[in-house]
C-alpha cells in the first residue's frame, strides 16, 4: 500500500511553500526555457507551466485512488517539451486547476480519470473529436464498455510528438511505425498476428512504409466496426487502394490486376454488385481477406501458408465449398488474366467468340443490308417480285 | 426467336370444302399448330428473360447493367429469375424433343427442317439476286434457308447454353470429371454464346419476320395464299398437288403409338429427372458467411488497465543500499527540484553524497545509524512534504541510514 498526503496538507503551510517553490522554479526554469513563448490558444495561462512542473516534474509522485490504483502525477518536463503541446500551458487543458492544493479528484479509478479528462481534447481538436463520435470505440463506450479507446489512450497529451508533417499533412515515418503498437495496447492478439504477417513484418522488421498499418484499413478516428456486412462488402476497395497502385506494387513485382480479375470472377462480380446496389447486404461470397487472411496475411508463395500452394488454396475453397475436390481450386483463375499459357481453355474460348460473333453477325448484316437495298430498288422501280 | 419449334410437315389446308370457291375470302393455310404457337410464346418469354437477366451479369461493371440488376431486385433475385427462365427453356427443349420424336417415328413426317445443300444454294442465289447479279429469287419450300438457319442456331445455342449453364450451376460435380478450368471456360462460352444469340435475334429474326414483312403466322397460325406463294411457293405447290398430307391408316398409327408412348414416357421421365438434378443436384457452397481463419480475441490489453500517463518506475529494492547504487537517484528525483544544485532551499542539497551528509541551515539532516534522530526522517514522517517519499521509499531511506548511510 502506497500512501501520499499530497492533497491533505494543512492549508497555510502549503500555500506558503507552494508560492516559494513557484517563484524559485520560475527563476530557475523561466530563464532557460521559454515555456510561454508561443501564445496558447486561450487567454494567458492562470499559472505558468514552470509552476506546475516544479512539483510535477518530480519523479514518481503518485496519488492512490479509491480503487487502490496509483495515479502517476509526474510530468516529465523533458518529454513534455519534446511534445507537440510544448507551447500550451498546463492550465489550457487543466483549466480547473488554479490553486494549490488542487481540487479533489472525483475519479474513483485510473480509468475514470481518463474518462473525465479526455473530452478536453475537443477544445482544440474538434474535427478529430467529432470523428471519434462516429467510431466503434465511442459506440462501445456509450454502451457501457469503459475500456473502449478514448483520445488519451492513443495520444498521451503530455508526451505526444508530432504525428504528421505540418507542410504536407502526411504521416511522419516515426509515427507510421508506432501506430500498430498503439493499437496493440488493447488489441495485442491481433498485433501479434499482424507482426508475423507480410505487412507487419515489413513494417516492424524493415521499417517499410509502403505497407499498411492498422489505420490504413480501419481509419483513424472514425474507426468503423469491421464485422458489419457493409465493411465486408467494401473491403476489396480497401485492399485495392494499394494493390492497384503501380507506384507501390511495381517495387515488389506484385501485379495490379488483382481487383479487375476478382471483379471479373463470379465472387467478385457479386460483391461488387452488392457494393453498388445494396452495400448493407450480407453476403457469403468471399472478399480478399476470406482467402488471404485478415491480419495474418502471408505472401502467396509462402511455403507454409501461401495460397500458391494448391493445398492451401483448396483449404481456402473448402471454407465455403466443403465438398470441393482437388480440381476445384482451378475454377478460380488465381487473379490471372487468361493467356495461352495461363488458363488456355478460357483464353481460347474467349478468342473463339471474339472471332465467331463478328463473323456470324457481320455475315447476317451483310445479307440483311443487301436484302433491304434490293427491296428498296424494286419498290422504286415498281417491280412486283414474284 | 425461331418461330419453328418443329419440323412438322403436317400442314393441311384449312378449308375443307374446296368445292365452294369464293374469290372474296382469301384462302388460308395452316402454318403452325396451336401447340407450336404456345411453345414459341413460352420460348419468347424465357429467351427474353434470360437475355435481360443474363447480359447485365456479363457486363456487371457497367452502369446500365447495375441499373437493370437493381430494377430486378438485386443480383440474387436476378440470378433466381435467370434460373427459373432457364428451367422453362429446359422443359421446352424436352417437350420439343418428344414432339419431334413423335413426328419422326409415329407419323413418319418429312423432315422438312433438315438443312441440305439446296439451302446453301438458295442462300447464295438470294444474295446474288440482292446484289443485282441474279435473275430471280430462289423458290423455297416449307422452311426457307433463313428459317432453317435460325432454327439450327437456336438448337446449337440451347445445347451450348445448357451444357455451360450446367457446369456453372454444378461446379463441384463438373470438376470431379473435368479440370477446374472448365468452369471459367464455360462462363466465357455462356457469355459469348449469349451475346451471339441476342444479336442474332435482333439482326436476323427481327429483320426476317418483323421488318421485311410482319409475319403474323406464329400468332395466328395461318398464312394467306398470296403469302404462301410469295414465301413458300414450293410448299404451296406440294399442297396443291396433294402430296403433303400423308394419310396413315389407324391400325399402323395405333401400333406405332403403343411403342412410342412407353418409350417416350421413359425418355420424358429421364429427361425431367435430368432437369431436376440440374437445378437441385448440388449444394455448391455454404449459405453462411465464411469463418475467419485463425480468429483471435479482439480485446486483449497489454496492461490490465490502459494507463493515462507514464507508468511508475519500479521501486528500488537493491540488496546493498548505497548512495550511488539507489539512494542518490531517488534523492535527486524526489528532492532535487528544491534541494539540488540550482535551488537549495534551506541551504540543503541532495545533489551529491557529500551535500546530503553535510546538511542544511539546521545542520545535518542525516545521522548515519540513527534514522529516528535524522531530521530528514522526522520531516518526512510528518508527511505533506512537497517532495514526499512514499512509504516504501521512506522505509528504504531509513534502512540506508540504519546501515550507516554509505556512499
Amino acid at each position: 500500500m502506497r500512501k501520499t498526503k499530497l492533497f491533505n496538507m494543512r492549508q497555510t503551510r502549503v500555500l506558503l511553500i507552494a508560492l516559494g517553490i513557484s517563484l524559485l522554479a520560475l527563476a530557475a526554469l523561466g530563464l532557460t526555457r521559454p515555456v510561454a513563448a508561443s501564445p496558447a490558444p486561450s487567454s494567458a495561462p492562470v499559472m505558468e507551466n514552470a509552476t506546475c512542473l516544479s512539483c510535477h516534474d518530480i519523479a514518481d509522485i503518485t496519488k492512490t485512488l479509491p480503487s487502490g490504483e496509483s495515479l502517476v502525477l509526474t510530468i516529465d518536463a523533458g518529454h513534455f517539451n519534446d511534445s507537440v503541446h510544448k507551447n500550451l500551458a498546463c492550465t489550457d487543458c487543466h483549466s480547473n486547476i488554479s490553486t494549490f492544493p488542487h481540487p479533489d479528484l472525483k475519479a474513483q479509478s485510473l480509468r475514470e480519470v481518463s474518462l473525465q479528462v479526455y473530452t478536453i481534447c475537443q477544445n482544440c481538436h474538434l474535427e478529430q473529436y467529432d470523428q471519434t463520435l462516429d467510431s466503434v470505440h465511442q459506440r462501445a463506450l456509450a454502451a457501457g464498455n469503459t475500456n473502449a479507446a478514448i483520445c488519451t489512450d492513443c495520444h498521451n497529451p503530455h508526451t505526444q510528438t508530432q504525428i504528421t508533417d505540418p507542410s504536407t499533412g502526411e504521416l511522419l515515418p516515426n509515427a507510421h511505425v508506432q501506430i500498430p503498437m498503439k493499437c496493440a495496447r488493447c488489441h495485442s492478439a491481433i498485433y501479434d498476428q499482424y507482426k508475423a504477417s507480410v505487412h507487419g513484418s515489413a513494417l516492424i522488421g524493415d521499417g517499410n512504409l509502403d505497407v499498411p498499418t492498422c489505420i490504413d484499413c480501419h481509419g483513424v478516428h472514425n474507426i468503423q466496426d469491421p464485422t458489419t456486412a457493409t465493411f465486408r462488402i467494401y473491403s476489396p476497395l480497401i485492399c485495392s487502394k494499394c494493390h492497384t497502385n503501380p507506384a507501390i506494387m511495381d517495387k515488389y513485382g506484385i501485379p495490379t490486376q488483382v481487383l479487375n480479375t476478382y471483379v471479373a470472377d463470379f465472387h467478385g462480380t457479386t460483391v461488387t454488385l452488392f457494393e453498388k446496389t445494396s452495400p448493407d447486404q450480407i453476403t457469403n461470397k468471399p472478399v480478399c481477406f476470406d482467402c488471404h487472411g485478415v491480419h495474418n496475411i502471408k505472401l502467396v508463395d509462402d511455403p507454409q501458408y501461401g495460397l500458391a500452394m494448391k493445398e492451401n488454396l483448396l483449404a481456402a475453397c473448402r471454407k465455403c465449398h466443403p465438398d470441393a475436390s482437388t480440381n476445384f481450386p482451378d475454377a478460380w483463375m488465381s487473379h490471372y488474366i487468361p493467356s495461352p499459357t495461363k488458363y488456355p481453355i478460357v483464353y481460347y474460348v474467349n478468342l473463339f467468340y471474339k472471332i465467331f460473333i463478328p463473323t456470324v453477325i457481320g455475315g447476317m448484316l451483310i445479307y440483311v443490308f443487301s436484302d433491304v437495298a434490293r427491296r428498296l430498288i424494286e419498290r422504286r422501280k415498281g417491280v412486283k417480285h414474284a | 426467336m425461331s418461330k419453328k419449334m418443329t419440323n412438322k410437315k403436317s400442314t393441311r389446308p384449312t378449308d375443307k370444302k374446296p368445292s365452294r370457291p369464293t374469290a372474296r375470302i382469301p384462302r388460308l393455310y395452316e402454318r403452325f399448330h396451336w401447340a407450336q404457337r404456345v411453345a414459341h410464346a413460352l420460348l419468347l418469354v424465357s429467351f427474353t428473360t434470360l437475355g435481360l437477366t443474363g447480359l447485365p451479369q456479363k457486363y456487371a461493371i457497367t452502369g446500365w447493367a447495375q441499373a437493370m440488376i437493381k430494377l430486378f431486385g438485386g443480383i440474387e433475385t436476378t440470378r433466381l429469375i435467370h434460373h427459373v427462365a432457364a428451367g422453362i427453356l429446359m422443359l421446352l427443349a424436352i417437350y420439343h424433343t418428344l414432339d419431334i420424336g413423335y413426328k419422326i417415328f409415329v407419323r413418319r413426317s418429312r423432315m422438312s427442317m433438315l438443312p441440305g445443300l439446296l439451302d446453301v444454294k438458295d442462300g447464295i442465289q438470294a444474295f446474288v439476286y440482292n446484289l443485282g447479279l441474279g435473275k430471280r429469287r430462289p423458290q423455297m419450300g416449307r422452311y426457307t434457308f433463313e428459317e432453317k438457319m435460325e432454327y439450327w442456331a437456336l438448337v446449337w445455342g440451347t445445347v451450348i447454353m445448357g451444357i455451360t449453364g450446367f457446369m456453372m450451376w454444378n461446379p463441384l460435380a463438373t470438376v470431379r470429371l473435368l479440370p477446374g478450368e472448365i468452369i471459367p471456360a464455360s462462363k466465357a462460352a455462356h457469355g459469348g454464346e449469349a451475346l451471339l444469340a441476342v444479336l442474332a435475334i435482333i439482326v436476323w429474326h427481327m429483320y426476317g419476320v418483323h421488318l421485311r414483312r410482319f409475319n403474323k403466322s406464329m400468332w395466328t397460325g395461318k398464312l394467306t395464299e398470296a403469302e404462301m406463294l410469295h414465301e413458300h411457293p414450293l410448299e404451296l405447290a406440294d399442297i396443291k398437288a396433294g402430296i403433303t398430307v400423308r394419310t396413315l391408316d389407324p391400325k399402323t398409327l395405333r401400333k406405332r403409338q403403343t411403342i412410342y408412348y412407353p418409350v417416350g414416357s421413359v425418355l420424358a421421365i429421364a429427361m425431367l429427372l435430368g432437369v431436376y438434378g440440374f437445378v437441385s443436384g448440388e449444394k455448391t457452397a455454404i449459405t453462411t458467411v465464411p469463418p475467419i481463419s485463425s480468429p483471435v480475441a479482439v480485446y486483449v490489453p497489454q496492461t490490465p488497465t490502459p494507463t493515462p500517463t507514464l507508468p511508475p518506475t519500479p521501486a528500488t529494492g537493491a540488496a546493498v543500499l548505497t548512495w550511488d547504487g539507489s539512494l542518490g537517484p531517488l534523492f535527486q528525483a524526489k528532492c532535487g527540484a528544491c534541494h539540488g544544485t540550482s535551488v537549495k532551499l534551506a541551504q540543503l542539497s541532495f545533489a551529491t553524497y557529500a551535500d546530503a551528509i553535510k546538511g542544511g541551515q539546521d545542520g545535518p539532516v542525516i545521522l548515519p545509524g540513527d534514522p529516528a534522530g535524522s531530521l530528514l526522517i522526522q520531516k518526512q514522517q510528518a508527511g505533506g512534504h512537497p517532495g514526499q517519499f512514499t512509504v516504501e521509499e521512506l522505509e528504504l531511506v531509513s534502512q540506508w541510514i540504519t546501515a550507516g548511510a554509505q556512499e
